[in-house]
């Protein structure tokens, strides 16, 4: 029985260390998507086969890159945006790609070689049948929501683990000021603020639209649309709404970029041209809800039911890369304990 | 010891090395940068020292629980018969065989948001104690039932008869006797809910995970290496006193064959009858009833939860578990066996394959990290961790088994004409058999459920069953939930398997009687 | 054919061989005499190569031992517990040594059924090792030595475990056996009784040395000193001589001698006397004891004299 045993291990070796496949390695994080027309597509008219690797939240990516920068376990990363860029160039594991000339303009773009894809705002929503129903007039200002009537009615994400939670923080630091900000939140948490781990927690398990109990969610400005596009009945209006407040307004802008040390160098620039192309910018929208970074680009008719913000308070990338670490460790003890 | 003492001081070299290399060296790599990372303001910041308060606290209460709960049904189990009672006693060794992940989902199903028991305990520290229960109370009990069963019969006898009740009996007989296998297991139990990883990571929620937790979100989410290097020192300082106070209460166990046991009798009267049926629920409560829940929610789900199981994803997680399981399985024998071999009679020396356990595989995987940058995420490295994990199992099986052979049966194969080499072959391996089979199944049943390594060390590309089950849980939706418990219920199956090998009654080979 | 020569050997904190020299001739039985945990089976394990000796030398057929491991002299041992292998039936056992030296597997089957033959186990060939009484295990332990046809057999009190009337059986037995095949062996036993049935020439071995190495009939007739004299049984020992049974006289014309006390045995009657103030031990066989009849109360006086010419004088301690 041990001479069997030892036959099938040496067996699942010798398979395991089988000749790889060359296929392009892209690791994104888990909100990617894409229509499969559209990426087969692609493998058709390149003849480069695609090899997705979903790698948790950003930030969690962005830490799994640097860890393995000695034998980079893909070629190309989606999802670095303007909060990790600076982490990203300073851990060396970018190789700056610029895209062809003669293409479109761009209407935002990012630094040290990353080419921006798409864009997006952070934002509260809020539920407008729990609010309809009971009668609380909205908040104006970011203040109000540290006031006795707005108790117990927040949810947001733990910036230490969801980029939109590390979102939301900046907006409110340079909005306010750190000193100002941390008091903010501190009074945020005396008035029963909730954290969770992730967006997905906090949007499809606590936000009174899914079952759970609080009715204004830390989420994207595109949201409201997305609950259009996916709802079973046909509606007209969107059933959430973006709370703009001022202070509470983050512009995320997130690129995709060559990994240094990465393999298949020619298919991962074709790659990237091809998240520019048009096919690309115009699926993203109801994929992965976002705006396209093209300009031209035909909006999609869901988008037309949100507003776009026009205000905005984001940090530059580079005060962001000196910061952040420091202001997320501080808000943990603020807020969390 | 005439038989070739280089050769057997030969075999030393492997383990030795593969202990210097994976354990020695990265935990010195992490006690050092963790030195370089404590500040004087390290241990006034609150929520590190709640973090670390708690993390003491819950191995403690843990401690306590298992004790109350455990006593009465180990003595239960020592005094009574009752049918299926052998069936018993041996199942509580299953959840020692358990992935830490399968236990986790099975108290999230019992206890969780859209629990079996209906009452949702998340976010409260219960869920984490109930966890740290289901995998240690079996462990006390045994080791209670242990202490109670080989209390000799006369002197209990002995005691009645001096006018001592039943009560005072189990008071001041039976329970000293217990006693010092009852410290060693209380510090097993402390040291395994203290460094424990994979239930507080799941059970634990924001507030209530440990300290071992906090190091791997610092490392992963926050690449802040100093701090989780100061508390790794903090966490592997604790661990490794309560591994040397557990050594220290082995070593003064004597283990008594003066006079036999009391022998069993059914039970009678109400009151005895209801101390078994607690002790029962007991059991059944805290040790079957998350595994059961697994497979109830399960089966519960709808055939496209099932269908998750002829993904391309699973199967590739299904193959990678096979092949890291297969090649962990044939280090633990290369290293269990020469470890086994190398220094016999040395109790001392046969522990020491169990070091890395005295630090907690966290603390073992971010060591290694640290050392070895360069190597993080390959295979040899991977490998290497899974093995120093799987093989103290069977270093430990085989040594145990190798004690117990009498001394002059190699000598007069050698007086025969056999070589060292050949009696080893001919002689020793042929004996210890039975113990290499247990070990190397409980050797499978570590690397099938190893967590804490794998997310440190993995590629994407090398998922395995557990980090699977467990990037589902991180997804929200019914969907992921359900495809969550059927990839469990396969765990918890591939673990049965290993269970049964282990629990496997022996053949008479030459009959042996 | 075997010599030790000058062997000393230090186990721990007791001194088990002190410059102790032997010889053993070619056929020949020799037990090794001494009290329990003297050190005899250490003494077999260092010929056996088991254990090396701190000093000294190990010959065999003038040949030197030193560096030449256990399964290369060719020397079987037998233990006290029979050591047969477990996950081995009998007949496996037997050839286990014929597997080692690399026999045929045909000629090794026909040679061990012949050795459990000769042995009166023919029949047990297919049978489990667990399955064996005391003497049949031994029986096939010695079959499992003597068919690798060794040069030297030594045996550690291979029949301590038994019980003594087997002891007695197995004892016949295998000295016939062994004298047929004309096998030398070293016959290591605490049993003294043991040690005048089964061998040639007895050593009697006290704190790492040979107080004495002479036959049976020597021994009993000239003990070298009194510890040699103890061992062997005899009472009245002194530190000049013993005096034996057969030195004590009864008759009226002897001397008055005191009798203390009177012990009945199966075998007799043992007496405690006083003769002149010192005191003796004599044993007197059931006739002897019904001869002298109502004499033979405690306390009362009985003519018991000592023949000068049947002492026994141990030889001078300086030689």
């Amino acid at each position: 029985m041990q001479s069997r045993h030892f036959c099938l291990a040496l067996l699942l070796t010798v398979c395991g260390f089988s000749a790889h496949a060359d296929p392009l390695r892209v690791i994104a994080h888990d909100s990617f998507d894409l229509s499969k027309p559209v990426l087969a597509d692609f493998e058709k008219q390149t003849g480069i086969k695609v090899e997705l690797i979903k790698a948790g939240d950003a930030g969690q990516m962005l830490n799994k890159l640097i860890l393995t920068r000695a034998n980079p376990i893909a070629d190309v990363v989606f999802g670095i945006d303007n909060t990790l860029v600076g982490r990203a160039a300073q851990a060396g594991i970018i190789d700056p790609y610029t895209p062809k000339a003669g293409a479109k303009p761009v209407r935002f773009t990012l630094p040290n070689g990353v080419v921006s894809v798409d864009y997006g705002y952070v934002t509260l929503n809020l539920d407008k049948a729990w609010f309809a129903k009971s009668k609380l007039p909205l908040p104006k200002r970011l203040d109000d929501l540290t006031l006795p009537a707005y108790r117990n009615l927040l949810v947001v994400e733990n910036p230490a683990t969801s980029s939109t939670g590390l979102a939301f923080l900046l907006s409110t630091i340079r909005a306010m000021g750190e000193e100002r900000a941390f008091q903010f939140w501190a009074r945020l948490r005396q008035n029963g603020l909730k954290v969770s781990n992730g967006w997905s927690q906090a949007y499809y398990t606590e936000f009174t639209r899914n079952g759970g109990a609080r009715p204004i969610v830390l989420s994207y400005a595109t949201s409201p649309a997305a609950e259009v596009f996916y709802s079973k009945q046909k509606l007209n209006a969107a059933p959430t709404d973006n709370l703009l407040l001022p202070g509470a307004v983050f512009q995320q802008v997130e690129g995709i970029a060559l990994i240094k040390g990465g393999h298949e160098r020619a298919a991962a620039a074709k790659f990237i041209e091809f998240m520019r192309s048009d096919a690309v910018q115009k699926d993203l929208q109801t994929k992965m809800w976002m705006y396209p970074v093209v300009s031209g680009t035909p909006q999609a008719a869901v988008f037309g039911l949100v507003r776009e913000p026009v205000q905005h308070q984001t940090p530059s990338a580079a005060e962001i890369q000196k910061n952040a670490p420091a202001w997320v460790k501080r808000w943990i003890r603020v807020v969390l304990k | 010891m005439g038989h070739g003492p280089l050769r057997q001081r030969l075999l030393l070299i492997a383990p030795l090395v593969l202990l210097l290399a994976l354990v020695v060296l990265p935990l010195g790599c992490l006690l050092l940068e963790g030195v370089g990372g404590l500040r004087l303001d390290f241990f006034n910041d609150p929520y590190l020292r709640w973090r670390l308060i708690w993390s003491l606290l819950q191995a403690s209460v843990s401690c306590v629980l298992a004790l109350l709960l455990g006593l009465p049904v180990a003595w239960v189990l020592a005094r009574f018969e009752f049918p299926g009672r052998a069936l018993l006693v041996k199942f509580l060794l299953l959840p020692f065989v358990m992935p830490t992940l399968v236990g986790a989902i099975g108290v999230l199903a019992l206890f969780g948001p859209h629990g079996v028991m209906g009452v949702n305990l998340q976010d409260t520290p219960w869920l984490l104690l109930y966890g740290n229960l289901f995998f240690n109370l079996p462990l006390l009990i045994r080791v209670a039932l242990d202490g109670f069963a080989q209390t000799p019969a006369d002197r209990l006898a002995a005691a009645r008869t001096l006018g001592a009740s039943p009560w005072r009996v189990f008071l001041r007989i039976e329970l000293p006797a217990a006693l010092p296998g009852l410290c060693s297991a209380l510090c097993l139990i402390f040291l395994y809910c203290f460094s424990g990883f994979g239930l507080a990571l799941v059970l634990g929620g924001q507030r209530y995970a440990t300290v071992e937790v906090e190091i791997y979100t610092l490392v992963a989410n926050e690449m802040n290496f100093s701090d989780a290097s100061a508390l790794a020192l903090t966490a592997f300082v604790l661990s490794a006193s309560c591994a040397l106070l557990y050594t220290w209460f082995e070593r003064s166990i004597t283990r008594s064959r003066s006079g036999q046991g009391k022998v069993r009798v059914p039970a009678r009267g109400w009151l005895q009858r209801g101390m078994l049926l607690i002790a029962l629920l007991i059991v059944l409560g805290f040790s079957l009833a998350p595994l059961c829940a697994i497979v109830w929610r399960a089966l519960g789900t709808g055939s496209s939860a099932w269908a998750v199981l002829l993904d391309s994803d699973t199967l590739k997680a299904l193959a990678n578990t096979a092949r890291f399981t297969g090649l962990s399985l044939l280090g633990a024998l290369v290293f269990g066996l020469t470890h086994a071999f190398a220094l016999r009679r040395s109790l001392w020396f046969r522990s020491l394959s169990f070091l890395p356990y005295a630090a907690s595989p966290v603390c073992v995987a971010f060591g290694l990290l640290l050392l070895y940058p360069g190597l993080s995420a390959s295979l040899v490295l991977l490998l290497g961790a899974y093995t120093l994990f799987a093989y103290p199992f069977v270093a430990r099986s085989v040594g145990a088994a190798l004690d117990a052979i009498p001394a002059c049966l190699p000598d007069a194969a050698r007086s025969l004409g056999a070589t060292p080499w050949r009696t080893s072959l001919r002689v020793l391996l042929p004996l210890v058999a039975p113990a290499l089979r247990r070990g190397m199944a409980f050797a499978a049943a570590t690397a099938l459920g190893e967590f804490a390594v794998t997310l440190f060390l993995s590629r994407p590309e090398w998922t395995t069953l557990t980090t699977l089950i467990y990037q589902h849980m991180g997804r929200p939706g019914e969907m992921n939930l359900d495809a969550a418990m059927v990839l469990s219920c396969v765990l918890m199956l591939l673990a049965l398997a290993a269970f049964a090998v282990i629990e496997w009654p022996e053949s008479q080979r030459g009959g042996d009687a | 054919m075997l010599e030790l020569k000058q062997v000393c050997k230090r186990f721990g904190a007791r001194l088990v061989a002190d410059q102790l020299s032997l010889r053993l001739d070619a056929g020949e039985i020799l037990a090794l005499l001494g009290p329990s945990g003297c050190g005899k089976s250490t003494l077999l394990k260092m010929i056996a190569g088991l254990e090396n000796p701190d000093s000294g030398q190990l010959l065999f057929a003038e040949r030197d031992l030193a560096g030449c491991p256990p399964e290369a002299r060719h020397f079987a041992l037998m233990f006290q517990e029979y050591a047969l292998f477990p996950h081995l039936n009998v007949l496996d056992n037997v050839m286990f040594g014929l597997v080692e030296r690399q026999v045929k597997a045909t000629e090794r089957q026909q040679r061990a059924r012949e050795a459990l033959d000769a042995l009166g186990l023919a029949d047990y060939a297919a049978r489990a090792v667990g399955s064996l009484s005391g003497g049949e295990a031994q029986r096939v332990a010695l079959a499992r030595a003597l068919v690798t046809q060794p040069r030297l057999l030594l045996l550690d009190e291979p029949f301590s475990s038994l019980d003594a009337h087997l002891r007695q059986g197995l004892q016949q037995e295998f000295r016939q056996h062994l004298k047929q095949q004309g096998i030398s062996a070293l016959w290591v036993t605490h049993d003294r009784q043991e040690a005048f049935v089964m061998a040639d020439r007895v050593a009697l071995l006290h704190q790492g040395r040979i107080e004495q190495l002479s036959t049976p009939a020597q021994l009993l007739a000239a003990p070298a000193n009194p510890w040699v004299a103890r061992f062997i049984g005899f009472d009245n020992v002194s530190q000049l001589g013993v005096v034996p049974d057969a030195a004590f006289q009864f008759g009226p014309e002897q001397p008055l001698a005191r009798i203390e006390a009177m012990m009945l045995q199966a075998e007799g009657v043992r007496l405690s006397v006083k003769i002149a103030d010192q005191c003796y031990t004599l044993h007197l066989s059931t006739r002897e004891a019904r001869q002298l009849g109502d004499q033979l109360v405690p306390g009362a006086c009985i003519g018991l004299g000592i023949d000068a010419h049947a002492l026994i004088h141990f030889p001078d301690q300086e030689g």
